[in-house]
């Protein structure tokens, strides 16, 4: 089915929104399931996770985490509905303000939080944190420079990729100065997946790689990692080292999973999680709630559910029919395959400790309101293509 | 549709590579929740689980009538978690408990200064009310836990015979201790889990085993009895500045110890503030020669043996060779002819070696030992001692004739009570009781055993002696008139004894003694009064049958037993 763009114009929103031809008619149903059911155990777990902090307003968290989940699914709903044609002419703009707030935080407008300087407060208790934001931004950016092949060819101009590699490294060079090691690290694997797949030559991504390993040599030989961020890698390698330290994180997320056997303890009824020994339980280590609390069977409903999330959104980038709603599609995947992987892999103690979120489950709102924009957006690319 | 062509590729490449990163994490899901979950388990409990006692509510200890004499209330234990503490709160956390609990302010500092201790208890045995006040000052690292108090509403009654727990709510004396398993019930346990912080984890799981409270005590005792006959003895030791004394009533028919008094006695309330010595009960733990109380045996056992009749005479010098020794009455006179109810009536020393040697020492021996002496008495009386009563073939030459009127053998307060509750009981012995009966897990009262009976003498030397004890306190010549009750007719025998110290290594000092029972022609009260080491004379006459009468009128009164005539009728 083919729709002409010019007919959107002249349409009413309440008419887009849930006519007979409408986007949310054309939807990718798998993927909107899994994002709500991942939403509800995140709920679940935050709530749980959280309810123990004061005895005053046990629900105080909870409530401020629906009213994320709300805001993010108006937003994921609007965009959705927008023709995915239509975000390459916002991509610069998108970028613009991410860079623009990226550069705030730096300023004195910015605050810490728990040790990071990535924060701007806005009052009423929420606050902002925009090197979230700064991640669908980018890709809009990348994938716009680079889905214009080259004259005759598949692959993006030169220029393009230079452009890209300029792009990415002020973002990158923003986060790094707050510092935020594991942004730092996602804007990496986004750029590098939207170069990936936008076709650039093999040879390329050799240079590109080469160039992104004598970084991190150069990065940890020139001492230029915080000390807990050492401290962090060490403690990854061997736990038992630092208890109470660092490989304490470690130790309690693997204590907490690993009691919750098969079925779980039941949602309250986590020791390990009621007792707090996990640090940052609602945040970072939020699977381990669901570990203890759910069981294996809880957490691998997370692991699939958010498996459902990838599949939809490579197969929603395949199925695509112009370049630049197939690169957003695949490097969003990429984004949020990232994060899933250091974020479960590192609370079973399959990867080193780095402050990531886990994609739809942790507690966060910028990250949450920039994951749901980020499923609007392969919404819209799903319903929008032209099958 | 647009040829990606090798973009394609890749997106498949990714693809497999996230199924591939998947399937890892499933299988380390497997081994973490699965394989080795109870590793993890384990790990958590040992971080998590304390286990934490519930105490068992301690039994009561009542009189016979039920009024408390010792009893658990609910309390709270105070305790501080000096971690938790802010810094600048202590100087206000210390000198608020400190006017709350009565406790110095040093010691609570002390306390809170140790900050890397997670438990140091200020105060048990808080009073409730005073727990909630100082909990509801929020104080962050005060903490307040439900335990148990020990209360004794009667003070000093009865303290040395109920005892006392130490902090750790053990029973250390009296009945306390020797009960003490009865009393203490089972304690409790719960696993109850401690989080990250030291904060209790609200569980709906944790495994408990209730605790199972202690059952009650009632005593034989009556309280109003029992402390006629404190005031009764502390008056008197008081007055003739005794080193101490003692009071015990008893139900000649039954064996039930009414009344267990001791001069000075334990203030259960504060029991710290008497000497270790004086916190026991000294009528059945002391030990002491009794002195002419114990002619009585003698008697019976001549009776017995049909050596002599109460009318049997005897010519009676004031001393006699004993052995290597000369033996003499407690005053001069000349010799004069007495009939054996008259040696007794009088105590004559003489006269009693006079008819005790008309029997075998073996015999002698065997009257002591059938009378409860050198053994304990059996009826579980806390702290009981069995006396000294010398094997008859190790009697030294003068021992035999000393100990006919009790010089040379030891016995308790208790032991000679039971002498003299056998001879009023028409010669059958009772184990002598103090504990009524206990409660069951319902609650109700389990009666204790029948006391055990023993035919020590024949019904009718039994009547002879009580017929010449009756003498000693009504007739002309008695020692015991002082015992006289009016409206009753009193039986009973006073004794003076030379009293051995070991702080002076021989006899220093004296045991005055009154023991006796009513209505001597059908008896059904005994008591016994002894008071150690009177400064200001010294006879059991004198001193001791006074507090027996004072003690024995209330009883009677309290019992409501009829008066049947005075005895001085007889004279």
């Amino acid at each position: 089915m083919s729709t002409p763009i010019t007919r959107f114009r002249r349409r009413s929103l309440a008419s887009r929104a849930i006519g007979t031809d409408a986007a949310v008619w054309r939807m990718d149903g798998l993927l909107f399931v899994a994002v709500a059911a991942l939403s509800t155990i995140s709920t679940l777990l935050v709530w749980s996770s959280t309810r123990t902090w004061t005895a005053v307003e046990p629900t105080g968290m909870l409530k401020k985490h629906l009213l994320i989940l709300c805001i993010g699914a108006v937003l994921c709903g609007l965009v959705s509905m927008v023709d995915h044609r239509r975000l390459r002419a916002y991509a610069p703009v998108a970028y613009a303000a991410g860079l623009a707030l990226l550069a705030l935080v730096v300023t004195p407008v910015g605050s810490t939080v728990n040790g990071s300087h990535s924060w701007i407060m806005l009052g009423g208790g929420f606050a902002m944190q925009p090197s979230e934001l700064a991640k669908p931004a980018l890709i809009l950016l990348l994938a716009m420079l680079l889905s214009e092949p080259a004259e005759g060819t598949d692959r993006p101009r030169p220029l393009d990729v230079a452009l890209s590699l300029v792009a990415a490294g002020l973002t990158m060079g923003l986060v790094m100065l707050q510092p935020d090691l594991g942004t730092t690290m996602v804007l990496t694997v986004i750029t590098g997946s939207v170069l990936v797949f936008s076709g650039i030559r093999k040879r390329w991504i050799a240079l590109v790689v080469v160039v992104a390993v004598v970084a991190a040599a150069l990065v940890w030989i020139l001492g230029l990692l915080q000390p807990y961020q050492v401290a962090r890698f060490t403690a990854f390698m061997n736990p038992a080292s630092d208890p109470r330290g660092f490989g304490y994180n470690a130790t309690q997320s693997l204590i907490a999973i690993g009691s919750g056997e098969i079925y779980g303890k039941g949602l309250f009824e986590g020791g390990q999680t009621t007792g707090r020994f996990v640090p940052e339980q609602h945040t970072d280590f939020i699977f381990t709630v669901a570990g203890e609390e759910f069981g294996f069977l809880g957490a691998l409903t997370v692991v699939v559910l958010l498996g459902v999330v990838l599949v939809r959104g490579i197969t929603i980038a395949r199925q695509c029919d112009d370049r630049f709603g197939a690169l957003v599609a695949a490097s969003i995947v990429c984004w949020f395959a990232f994060q899933t992987f250091i974020n479960v892999g590192m609370t079973i103690g399959i990867m080193p400790i780095t402050g990531l979120p886990l994609p739809f489950v942790s507690y966060g709102g910028t990250a949450t309101l920039a994951n749901m924009i980020s499923v609007g957006m392969l919404q819209a690319i799903h319903s929008g293509r032209r099958t | 549709m647009l040829r990606l062509g090798n973009p394609r590729r890749r997106i498949n490449i990714a693809l497999m590579a996230m199924a591939v990163v998947l399937s890892l994490f499933a299988g380390r899901l497997v081994q973490l929740q699965g394989l080795n979950s109870k590793t993890f388990q384990a790990k958590a409990a040992d971080q998590r689980v304390t286990p934490e006692v519930l105490p068992a509510k301690r039994g009561s200890i009542t009189d016979v009538n039920g009024n408390e004499l010792a009893v658990t209330a609910d309390a709270r234990e105070i305790y501080l978690d000096p971690k938790e503490v802010k810094e600048t709160q202590r100087e206000l956390i210390a000198t608020t408990l400190s006017a709350e609990l009565g406790k110095p302010k040093e010691g609570i500092a002390a306390k809170l200064a140790q900050v890397d201790k997670r438990y140091m208890v200020v105060a048990r045995d808080v009073d409730p009310l005073v727990a909630r006040k100082i909990m509801g000052m929020g104080f962050r690292g005060v903490g307040s836990k439900p335990t148990y108090r020990r209360l004794y509403p009667g003070g000093t009654l009865a303290g040395g015979l109920v005892g006392f727990v130490g902090d750790d709510g053990f029973g250390l004396e009296g009945l306390e201790q020797a009960y003490n398993k009865t009393l203490a019930g089972q304690d409790g346990q719960q696993s109850i889990e401690i989080g990250r912080g030291g904060e209790r984890i609200p569980m709906t799981r944790s495994t408990r085993v209730a605790p199972v409270p202690g059952r009650d005590l009632r005593l034989t005792i009556d309280r109003y009895i029992q402390w006629a006959a404190y005031e009764a003895i502390a008056k008197q030791v008081k007055a003739v500045g005794a080193r101490s004394g003692s009071v015990i009533v008893m139900d000649v028919k039954t064996g039930q110890i009414l009344a267990m008094a001791n001069a000075p006695e334990v203030d259960l309330r504060n029991w710290q503030a008497t000497s270790a010595e004086d916190r026991g009960n000294k009528a059945a733990a002391e030990v002491f020669e009794p002195g002419s109380t114990n002619k009585v045996i003698t008697a019976a056992a001549a009776l017995e043996a049909g050596v002599v009749a109460p009318s049997t005479i005897f010519t009676v010098p004031d001393n006699i060779q004993c052995a290597d020794k000369v033996l003499r009455d407690a005053h001069p006179h000349p010799t004069e002819q007495m009939t054996f109810a008259q040696i007794l009536e009088e105590s004559s020393n003489v006269g009693t070696i006079m008819a005790g040697t008309k029997i075998t020492d073996q015999r002698l021996h065997n009257m002591f030992t059938a009378f409860g002496f050198g053994a304990k008495s059996g009826g579980s009386i806390p702290s009981e001692e069995a006396g000294l009563l010398p094997d008859w073939q190790d009697w030294s030459g003068s021992q035999r004739c000393t100990i006919m009127y009790g010089q040379g053998i030891s016995v308790t307060a208790l032991q000679m009570a039971s002498v003299y509750q056998t001879i009023a009981n028409g010669g059958v012995r009772l184990t002598p009781t103090i504990v009524a009966g206990t409660t069951d897990e319902k609650g109700h009262l389990v009666p204790a055993a029948p006391p055990k009976q023993t035919r020590v003498i024949s019904e009718l030397t039994a009547r002879q002696l009580a017929s010449m004890l009756e003498k000693a306190v009504a007739g002309a010549d008695g020692t015991g008139g002082a015992a006289a009750i009016e409206g009753y007719r009193v039986a009973g025998k006073t004794g003076t004894a030379m009293r051995y110290d070991q702080k002076c290594g021989g006899y220093c000092g004296y045991t005055a003694t009154f023991v006796g029972f009513t209505p001597a022609e059908a008896p059904r009260l005994m008591a016994l009064a002894v008071i150690q080491d009177p400064k200001k004379d010294h006879y059991g006459g004198t001193i001791a049958a006074p507090v027996f009468q004072e003690v024995m009128t209330f009883a009677l009164k309290t019992k409501k037993i009829p008066p049947t005539g005075s005895t001085s009728l007889l004279r």
